[in-house]
């Protein structure tokens, strides 16, 4: 603490000066380590990289200026350290407003940190700038993504935790050329996004938080959790493969969404959709194409038009949904989805197949106006309360 | 030959007499008949008809009738030829201002749709799968409640209904949904679990003693209460739960207030406690696991010394946790409009109360009144500002 305060007064450093800093620094580390290999003997060497192996390590790379000093290799820009880092670094980002597009492609970890009574890092869109597509998705949208991970090398992870990033002034229009995304990891990449916030991303209906794809082997795994999203005019969270089986695992958990027109959409991917927490918009959790398996378990979906839409192979188990106008209805595929030991109260529908296929089971409906509308087969074994019509227009 | 046969007949008919004895019912609505049924076509004469610590089955229809429940019973609703929902309704055709049928010991007279009272022998009445429609309850502007339990009563309310317990036009928000009470008198304990509260503008359900210690011990779990509908004049506060003076554990319920409801001012309140009207100290909740959200105010707020508030999950709303000395623990609060875990009554910076390992993301304001030793027993991140000034040291 001391040393902070002791060395806030470098702070006003030139951006220039600074990054001369950074050179210089790196520099020197460089040479210690060649003059290290090249005159002292394997022992020697062992003993005393043990020894500089501290220091060494205590550098840290930083954006925007808020720790300075002799460990830290401060960046002006997150687009600039992004790039000015080794690989599988860790970059502090100060408090702070970041008007840039921020495109990754070398693993390393970005973290937002507390300075001086504020703890967000905000990335915005660039008054300044044109909104001009940076990343096609492999369903085919041109997209405009505030922060892109892509070709990531060497392979690795990209961890992005504690930032927010602000689509606000960002409307890029709503087409297949046409939107915008928080946070875009494409075809390839793996990583976390945790402790994240994500917002305001508005295009007119392409608005997405985070989008995460993968469109070729080898299957990727990437995790988005104890986020918050919210004024999102298409998925708060959107996860993609288009290959059979899914090469795209995504572990989607303890988020809470809020005012996403979909909260959470997948599509063709495996993996669990956990303990988050949506509510608002048109749709709570959508899961479409499920040639793989998706488990879709404790979560909250309310205040919204429908809660949780499943079909294909995915298992919804534990989860509360209310205040809805459908609690659980069908995206198609066989064998259908298995629902069960879920809650659903205060809503218009419990379960609308439309005659497609799936198990509802062990289900608790209590408060709607109807329990089961098309559904194949009368389902057994849920219990009703406070339903006004148990069954309407059965399918044949 | 002869008398064997007759011993044998002499079992058959005793077997036979048995068995509908064991099997009789007592039903309301007409769905049921038969030998084993004893029919009622109210709600209200099966209560006062049946014996005590029966069950009633109620068919699904509508009973436009003010219950009285005077004896240990258990009122079911059943399913019946694909509906399994019976509503109890207001019946007030002219729409006459309603008189009130019992009063509270603490909000004086309240018109209660299903109203247990003066319960004789002592003993539970269990209201299970059953809907309270306060539909034209206002009328008159009474003191609403869709079920109330009275002093000196207990047992529990399952699998419930009540809404549109709604007071438009009136100058203060009065329509409650489920109220349980006791003043002085012997411990009482009723449980409100897995029922669906909406559509009030007062309160969705709460517990109240007057006493120290409390003489009420209420298990509030598994509820959703939705759709906090500020229809008032006045604009008044409404919550989802409310505790004044009783020790309740408020376990697992799930309050939003809906979307687009915002009212004038942050007056809503998920899940509130209070202490007695002697501001006597101790009787204290446990609000554990519940989930606040879509709602203009203040998700739990504990005005009661000693309060425990763990693992909740607190989103979209204007302020967190609102606690004076209480436990706060583990839970996580994200996107609050103007969100805090606020420290109200040590805004010197004393030290009392844990509040440790909570999770404040995505707000405008994390902290304010506590010591910074403590705020960094939490996890911030994504906030405005991390604590109001003046910080504490």
């Amino acid at each position: 603490m001391p040393l902070e305060v002791k060395l806030l007064g470098t702070a006003h450093t030139s951006k220039h000066r600074r990054e001369q800093v950074v050179v210089a620094n790196r520099t020197i580390a460089n040479r210690r380590n060649k003059f290290l290999s090249r005159s002292l003997g394997w022992f020697f060497l062992a003993a005393v990289t043990l020894a500089v192996s501290s220091p060494l390590q205590a550098v840290t790379y930083e954006v925007g200026g808020c720790k300075t000093g002799k460990s830290y290799v401060n960046f002006t820009t997150i687009s600039l350290a992004v790039i000015g880092v080794p690989a599988g670094s860790k970059i502090e980002v100060c408090p702070g407003v970041y008007p840039e597009q921020v495109t990754i492609t070398q693993p390393l970890t970005l973290q937002g940190i507390t300075f001086n009574n504020s703890g967000r890092a905000i990335i915005v869109i660039n008054p300044n700038g044109v909104l001009t597509s940076n990343v096609t998705s492999i369903t085919g949208e041109s997209l405009y993504a505030q922060v892109l991970v892509q070709n990531v090398n060497p392979p690795g992870a990209v961890n992005i935790t504690g930032i927010t990033i602000d689509g606000a002034g960002g409307n890029a229009g709503c087409s297949m050329t046409q939107g915008v995304v928080g946070v875009f990891y494409a075809s390839g990449t793996t990583g976390t996004v945790n402790e994240s916030t994500v917002r305001n991303q508005q295009s007119s209906g392409c608005g997405y938080g985070v989008w995460l794809e993968n469109g070729a082997d080898p299957a990727q795994t990437i995790t988005v959790e104890n986020s918050s999203f919210h004024n999102i005019d298409a998925a708060g969270i959107n996860a993609v493969s288009d290959q059979t089986p899914p090469t795209l695992s995504a572990t989607i958990q303890g988020n809470f969404l809020y005012n996403a027109s979909f909260g959470i959409a997948t599509q063709g991917i495996n993996g669990a959709v956990t303990g988050n927490f949506t509510t608002g918009g048109s749709e709570g959790i959508s899961v479409a194409l499920t040639p793989g398996a998706i488990t879709i378990s404790g979560n909250v979906a309310a205040d919204t038009g429908d809660g949780i839409v499943l079909g294909g192979g995915a298992t919804a188990e534990s989860n509360k949904i209310s205040n809805t106008l459908l609690g659980f209805g069908p995206s198609g595929g066989v064998p259908g989805p298995l629902i069960q030991n879920n809650v659903v109260m205060n809503a218009g529908t419990g379960f609308a197949p439309v005659c497609a296929a799936g198990t509802i089971t062990k289900n608790v409906f209590n408060d709607l106006q109807t329990g089961f509308e098309e559904a194949l087969q009368s389902p057994t074994g849920n219990t009703l309360y406070n339903v006004d019509t148990i069954q309407t227009n059965p399918c044949p | 030959m002869s008398r064997d046969r007759a011993w044998f007949f002499l079992a058959m008919v005793t077997l036979a007499g048995s068995a509908s004895l064991h099997a009789l019912n007592y039903e309301v609505g007409g769905c049921k008949t038969g030998k084993s049924y004893v029919n009622f076509t109210t709600i209200s004469a099966a209560v006062s008809g049946v014996p005590a610590g029966s069950t009633i089955q109620v068919c699904p229809g509508v009973y436009p009738e003010q219950v009285t429940i005077s004896q240990p019973l258990t009122l079911k609703g059943i399913t019946f030829n694909n509906s399994s929902r019976s509503v109890i309704t207001i019946n007030n055709p002219t729409g006459a201002p309603l008189a009130p049928n019992v009063t509270s010991i603490e909000a004086g007279p309240v018109y209660a749709q299903v109203l247990v009272q003066n319960v004789i022998p002592l003993g539970p009445v269990n209201i299970i799968g059953i809907t309270v429609d306060g539909t034209g309850g206002g009328a008159g502007c009474p003191t609403l409640a869709g079920i109330f339990y009275a002093s000196g009563t207990s047992g529990t309310v399952n699998e419930v209904a009540t809404r549109h317990q709604l007071t438009p036009g009136c100058f203060l928000a009065s329509g409650n949904g489920i109220w349980a009470e006791n003043g002085a008198g012997p411990n009482q304990t009723i449980t409100v679990e897995n029922s669906s509260v909406h559509d009030f503008d007062s309160t969705g359900i709460q517990a109240i003693s007057e006493q120290f210690p409390s003489t009420l011990t209420a298990t509030i779990k598994g509820n959703f209460a939705s759709n906090f509908v500020d229809v008032t004049v006045q604009h008044d506060r409404a919550q989802g739960i409310q505790n004044i003076g009783a020790t309740s554990a408020i376990t697992d319920n799930f309050i939003t207030s809906g979307s687009g409801n915002t009212p004038s001012t942050a007056n809503l309140f998920g899940v509130i406690s209070y202490p007695d009207a002697n501001d006597d100290e101790g009787n204290v909740i446990t609000a554990s696991g519940n989930t606040v959200a879509d709602l203009y105010g203040y998700a739990i707020t504990s005005q009661q010394f000693g309060d425990t508030a763990k693992s909740n999950k607190l989103s979209n709303v204007y302020a967190g946790l609102v606690v004076f000395v209480a436990v706060v623990e583990s839970n996580t609060v994200m996107n609050t409009s103007q969100g805090y875990v606020f420290n109200a009554s040590n805004p010197q910076c004393a030290s009392e109360g844990t509040i440790s390992g909570n999770v404040v993301n995505d707000s405008s304001l994390a902290f304010f009144g506590l010591p910074l030793v403590q705020i960094q027993k939490n996890q911030v991140d994504n906030d405005d500002v991390v604590q109001m000034s003046p910080q504490c040291p």
